[in-house]
């Protein structure tokens, strides 16, 4: 029975009723509708759900909302006053503190609980403040920065700006290169900003899914009759009740129905759909579904997968559950390991790890009466999820309309079609009324596509001056249940190791191989991080044999710009040897390396991406990003449309510096629409590092060509010949005499008040024809390739193996940085994302296949009190195929992270750990073996 | 996730909580919630009524009498924490409680929730072990006081009953020639369950070392005293322990764990750990009483 219940709410004395199990999360949210507050785990392991109870931070999905009768409650929105941000707001604004922004309400009220305590704190104490919320996009840092230099923002001060030195390929730009707060981010930081789950639609309903409990299985029957007649149950769905057509993410691998049809294959496999009036029914309804399973043996190792015998997940395909297969060559392997003077082979073990955003995936649906949906998703890749729901639906794009909100996060985790987005259609078709469908987070584990565990057999060839002569790899993936990206994943796991250093002959054997687990996906980085990590740890292993410096050996080998990869991809810029002499100075290696103490340790490594993949993932002829321009009448603003996807990385942001570059205005004068399929030209969304590189070169163009016209509107104002004028800054100049000028605001609403609307339209394709003409040569081409070298310092307690990361100096080439505080941001959160993977995470199963560890309790992420300092630098680059020169960064960043990491390890000890995650318990096996061996050797 | 529909109950006195837990045998006690909730929500806790501590002052008091500290049980860590008066003659309490979760975790999970969920890591039983704690522990007309070390049963299991409530925990203000210390390893540096916690207390008498305790946490099925380690300690001066008495200590401690294989770390490595944990404890307890002479 609902009790009433008096609250102070940001200041106004509310008074409600709540049942006794409501928690405080769901008062607020549900039904006072300030959504600013977030759910991110519901066990309170985050912190977005963090609310200012009497002044105090608490997790709100942990309190009950009638335990709080009498109390003062602070949300988000309680904190600005009017228009006007609070200090920490301005300053999470202006130092680049946010990016999904998912986390930011709850870190904003744990921050000033912790001020208001303590206004004049340390680094140190911020971090430990802190380390209750999880943020899974910055690596706390900027976060860390904002929080001390708030007492600069109090009483309108200017703050300090960040003194940063400007690219040379900047120097003549504007808007382009210059450090400026993400254009999302005062929404974010106020509540306002609108994710998919804060939705609510008039007469919406709820739905959920009945996940498999066992890992393989026939489905002999399903009954739902008890489940229908429970009170408030609208609609259940079984696999016979779904389209007979398979989907999933590479056409030549769609292996998934949208539910079971007869078989189940991991504990988490989608069985049947609930609808129903609230969650709490549905969860009751899916445990009255009578589902009978004839359990088939399951196989959870790919390597045992994959012998002869072994339980098959699928009988027509797959022979061996072996799902893909790679077998490249190039140049002569035999010869090159002949040629070589050192050889050395070595196994490494990733780890299977979960992207983990913050923001849980939701999708709502809703049905118009001509035959027309809407959904509103979470998701990273508009168009894919467009495309896919078309087939699904037997439906034109026409008649479906995608609509991303603010999306909480995705590195990857978002890059697919999901059930939801499905499923939320197909109940919301028969209930007649729209439909939302949210993932717990441990039902986010359990649909998985986090990254491929890998076991990896490397062995490298080199001169005795270090110069690679050959290079082998054979790398088994173990895929889980499904292939989602999983063919991409297999040949980007061999593709992209030669892009970094020279490799004349390199053979690869990819294997991706079935286990009854959940599927893996597209991880940051996309199957190339445990191959870089076993390929920079080997790589140091024979330095120290040779008895050559690690970054000499790696100068030495360094790719060059414009060189042709030994498997046909086409480097164009490229600074890694810049990047490596910066972290080498930055870092002081020449006076540490092999001069640190026992225990004490420093490791190099380096990494790279694409930037854009160069071909779709199914076959098109589209161009691959596009935007739109309108510019309003009066020529105050300018809107720019895009499809791709702003997933928290700042692509809005950045797409609007390009086009107001190429258009001559400043950032305050253009706003951005992006992601909306009825709205936004079509764009390929945020996969594969493209949106910068792809997005942005159409953006350009979309401006320039909106310049066109603002140029050919002032020449009749002026006088003056169109090619004497140039614009800049909100003004149109005469080039040899810059006081005479106009407003580009004039010359525009002259354009509309002569010849209609001023709009401009872009389109980028990646060059056609790239790479070799070999199976499998498409994946790992693209239009241009980033470069990077991290330096990383540790320390380890050698008594208990834990692991204190000192120190990372990271140096980039993104070609130009677009927005360098958003680059900064980039490789902060992948230092803090690749360290949290290398020392702690891991999905790990029972004998039954069941995750043992599907939450953020028992799942370790790296909190704001493990990360290390942080110095990032940006390398002068020029891509000449990038918008104003400009390339990745948001995966490449990734790339070095694992094997600095390990690479510092092992010289701190002595020895190396060759499986990841490396955990104290791993170091203090190998310093025992160690000890071991010496013994031996002595007796 | 949801929490099922429950009867709620907000007493205001402990005989009325006495009453409703007798009244209703499928009731849960919520203090902080932090743990039950969870649980609730994991659905592997049923809890048919929940009676709210909420309104229980005399659970809330931090108070001294004479040479004991007394903690209410619904007192929570942040309050610990903050407590000047356990600063200042108990400052070892407030340093674990700043070991226990998250920020947000410690302003409302309580010390007597965190002592009656049991479980064997719970961070607050070896300190409270080492420091010699009793609980004061109330059924409907029942009031017991008994040492700690009683409490703790097995995995999850204390000696609390259904129909019993944890009022009070009773801690001794360590003397001057005392030294106390707690230490856990986690895999992270916040918000880490304990692959390990060991809690040491030691008294020097000129310099004979004539009482000590060690308590370990999370490598047992419940957090429990080593007693013949810790009386190996005893009669030995405190100046001449060296390395390897004190490895052996810790090597007797260790054998009365009794640890398992799980996702934090094998048996093996709990053990290990226990042991290097357990040195650096006795360590830093007895380099508090150096600190003290010192300071007097």
């Amino acid at each position: 029975m609902k009790q009433i219940i008096k609250l102070i709410i940001n200041g106004t004395l509310i008074e409600t009723a709540v049942s006794p199990n409501t928690t405080l999360v769901d008062l607020i949210r549900e039904e006072l509708r300030l959504t600013g507050t977030k759910k991110g785990c519901e066990l309170g392991d985050c912190g977005a759900c963090t609310v200012l109870l009497n002044g105090k931070a608490v997790n709100s999905c942990l309190v009950l909302a009638i335990e709080a009768d009498g109390q003062s409650v602070t949300t988000i929105e309680g904190l600005a006053n009017g228009q006007e941000l609070h200090p920490l707001q301005k300053a999470f604004v202006d130092k680049g503190a946010i990016q999904c922004g998912y986390c930011t309400p709850g870190m904003i009220l744990r921050a000033k609980s912790f001020l208001d305590e303590n206004p004049t704190p340390t680094e140190e104490e911020i971090k430990s403040a802190l380390s209750g919320n999880l943020c899974r996009c910055t690596g706390y840092k900027k976060i860390i920065e904002a929080v001390s230099s708030v007492s600069e923002y109090k009483n309108n001060n200017k703050p300090e700006q960040v003194s940063y030195r400007l690219q040379k390929s900047a120097e003549d730009l504007t808007v382009v290169g210059r450090r400026l707060p993400k254009l999302d981010t005062p929404d974010k930081a106020t509540g306002r900003a609108i994710y998919t789950d804060d939705i609510v639609l008039p007469n919406m309903i709820y739905g959920k899914l009945l996940l498999s409990p066992v890992p393989h299985a026939k489905i002999k029957n399903i009954n739902v009759d008890k489940a229908k007649k429970l009170p408030g149950v609208k609609v259940i769905l079984t696999g016979k009740d779904v389209p007979d057509i398979s989907y999933g993410t590479s056409p030549a691998r769609y292996d998934e129905f949208v539910l079971a049809k007869d078989k189940v294959r991991f504990v988490g496999d989608v069985v049947a759909a609930v609808a129903a009036v609230d969650e709490e029914t549905c969860y009751k309804a899916l445990k009255l579904i009578e589902v009978q399973y004839e359990e088939l043996p399951a196989v959870f190792d790919p390597i045992e997968a994959m012998k002869d015998g072994a339980p098959r997940l699928f009988d027509d395909k797959y022979p061996n559950n072996i799902n893909t297969r790679v077998d490249h060559h190039f140049g002569d392997i035999e010869k090159g390991f002949a040629e070589a003077d050192y050889v050395k082979e070595a196994t490494f073990v990733g780890n299977r790890t979960f992207q983990n955003p913050l923001e849980p995936h939701v999708a709502i649906a809703e049905w118009d009466r001509q035959g027309r949906v809407t959904v509103y998703t979470s998701t990273q890749v508009v168009h894919y999820v467009h495309h896919q729901l078309s087939r699904i639906l037997n439906l034109p794009l026409g008649n479906i309309r995608v609509i991303m909100t603010n999306c909480g996060g995705g590195f990857g985790a978002k890059a697919a079609t999901n059930p939801l987005e499905i499923l939320s259609i197909l109940l919301s078709k028969k209930a007649g009324c729209p439909v939302k469908m949210r993932f717990s987070r441990e039902e986010m584990y359990l649909y998985g596509r986090g990254r491929h565990k890998q076991y990896i057999e490397m062995k490298i060839g080199v001169k005795k001056d270090g110069t690679i002569t050959a290079v082998k790899q054979k790398a088994i993936l173990e895929g889980g249940a499904y292939s989602s990206f999983g063919i991409v994943s297999t040949y980007y796991a061999g593709s992209m190791l030669p892009t970094l250093y020279k490799i004349p002959n390199y053979k690869y054997d990819g294997y991706r191989v079935n286990t009854n687990l959940p599927p893996c996906g597209a991880m940051r980085g996309h199957g190339t991080p445990h191959p870089r990590f076993a390929f920079e740890s080997l790589l140091s292993m024979i330095a120290d044999d040779l008895g050559i410096d690690h970054i000499d050996i790696r100068l030495k080998n360094a790719m060059t710009p414009e060189t042709r990869t030994c498997n046909d991809l086409d480097i164009h810029s490229c600074e890694l040897k810049a990047c490596l002499n910066t972290v080498r100075k930055k870092s002081g290696w020449d006076t540490k390396k092999g001069k640190l103490p026992f225990g004490r340790g420093i490791g190099i490594g380096c990494g790279g991406f694409v930037s854009g993949a160069g071909y779709p993932i199914y076959r098109s002829q589209f161009p691959h990003s596009n935007a739109m321009i309108k510019v309003e009448e009066d020529g105050s603003k300018a809107v720019l449309f895009v499809g791709d996807a702003d997933i928290g990385q700042g692509s809005d942001t950045v797409l609007a510096q390009a086009a107001a570059e190429a258009m001559g205005i400043t950032l305050d004068n253009i706003s951005v629409v992006s992601a909306d399929s009825d709205i936004t030209p079509l764009g390929f969304g945020a996969y594969s590092s493209r949106v910068t590189l792809m997005g942005g070169n159409a953006a350009k163009m979309a401006g320039e060509e909106i310049k066109n016209q603002i140029l050919i509107s002032a020449s009749k104002i002026m006088n003056i010949e169109k090619d004497k004028l140039e614009c800049k800054e909100n003004k149109v100049y005469e080039k040899t005499n810059k006081k005479n000028y106009i407003e580009w605001s004039v010359a525009a609403a002259k354009h509309f008040s002569e010849k209609g609307p001023l709009v401009g339209k872009g389109h980028y394709s990646p060059p056609e024809g790239l790479g070799g003409k070999y199976k499998g040569a498409a994946v790992g081409t693209s239009p241009a390739f980033s470069f990077s070298a991290s330096v990383c310092e540790v320390e380890v307690d050698i008594n208990t193996g834990k692991v204190k990361v000192l120190n990372f100096w990271d140096a980039h080439d993104c070609g130009t940085a677009i927005n360098p505080m958003a680059v900064e941001g980039q490789v902060e959160g992948a230092v803090v994302m690749g360290m949290s993977e290398t020392l702690f995470e891991n999905e790990v199963f029972d004998s039954k296949g069941r995750m043992i560890n599907a939450d953020l309790h028992n799942y370790l992420i790296a909190t704001s009190a493990d990360i290390p300092n942080i110095e990032s630098t940006i390398v002068d680059s020029y891509e000449p195929a990038g918008p104003f020169g400009a390339k990745e960064v948001g995966e490449g960043a990734t790339l070095p992270i694992l094997g600095a990491v390990a690479n510092a390890i092992a010289d701190a000890i002595g020895v190396r750990v060759f499986e990841l995650p490396i955990t104290p318990e791993k170091i203090l096996n190998a310093l025992k073996n160690k000890k071991n061996e010496k013994e031996k050797i002595l007796t | 996730m949801f929490i099922p529909e429950f009867k709620y109950f907000k007493p205001n006195t402990i005989q009325e909580a006495s009453r409703l837990l007798i009244d209703n045998p499928d009731s849960v006690l919520l203090a902080g919630g932090t743990d039950v909730l969870v649980e609730i929500k994991k659905g592997l806790r049923k809890a048919g009524t929940v009676i709210s501590l909420k309104a229980l002052n005399e659970l809330k008091e931090i108070s001294v009498n004479e040479n004991e500290i007394i903690i209410g049980a619904a007192v929570t860590h942040n309050e610990i924490i903050k407590s000047s008066l356990i600063n200042e003659k108990l400052p070892v309490l407030s340093q674990t409680a700043l070991n226990i979760g998250t920020e947000q975790i410690r302003n409302t999970a309580t010390i007597g929730g965190n002592l009656c969920t049991g479980a064997s890591c719970c961070d607050m039983a070896p300190i409270l072990l080492a420091l010699n704690a009793n609980v004061e522990i109330i059924s409907h007309n029942e009031k017991n006081i008994l040492p700690i070390h009683n409490f703790f049963l097995d995995h999850k299991k204390t000696l609390i009953k259904q129909n019993e409530i944890l009022t009070k925990i009773f801690v001794r203000i360590p003397t001057l020639n005392s030294g106390v210390s707690f230490l856990k390893f986690g895999l992270r540096n916040a918000a880490s369950i304990s692959v390990a916690s060991v809690g040491t207390m030691i008294k020097v008498l000129d310099d004979i070392i004539t009482e000590a305790r060690i308590a370990i946490g999370a490598v047992s099925p419940a957090p429990k005293l080593c007693s013949s380690a810790a009386n190996l300690l005893i009669g030995i001066n405190a100046n001449e322990l060296n390395k390897n008495i004190l490895m052996q200590i810790a090597v007797d401690a260790a054998s009365e764990a009794l640890p398992i294989d799980d996702l934090r770390g094998t048996a093996n490595y709990r053990r290990e750990i226990v042991k290097t944990l357990i040195e650096r404890s006795i360590n830093i307890s007895l380099n508090k009483i150096k600190n003290k002479n010192l300071t007097d």
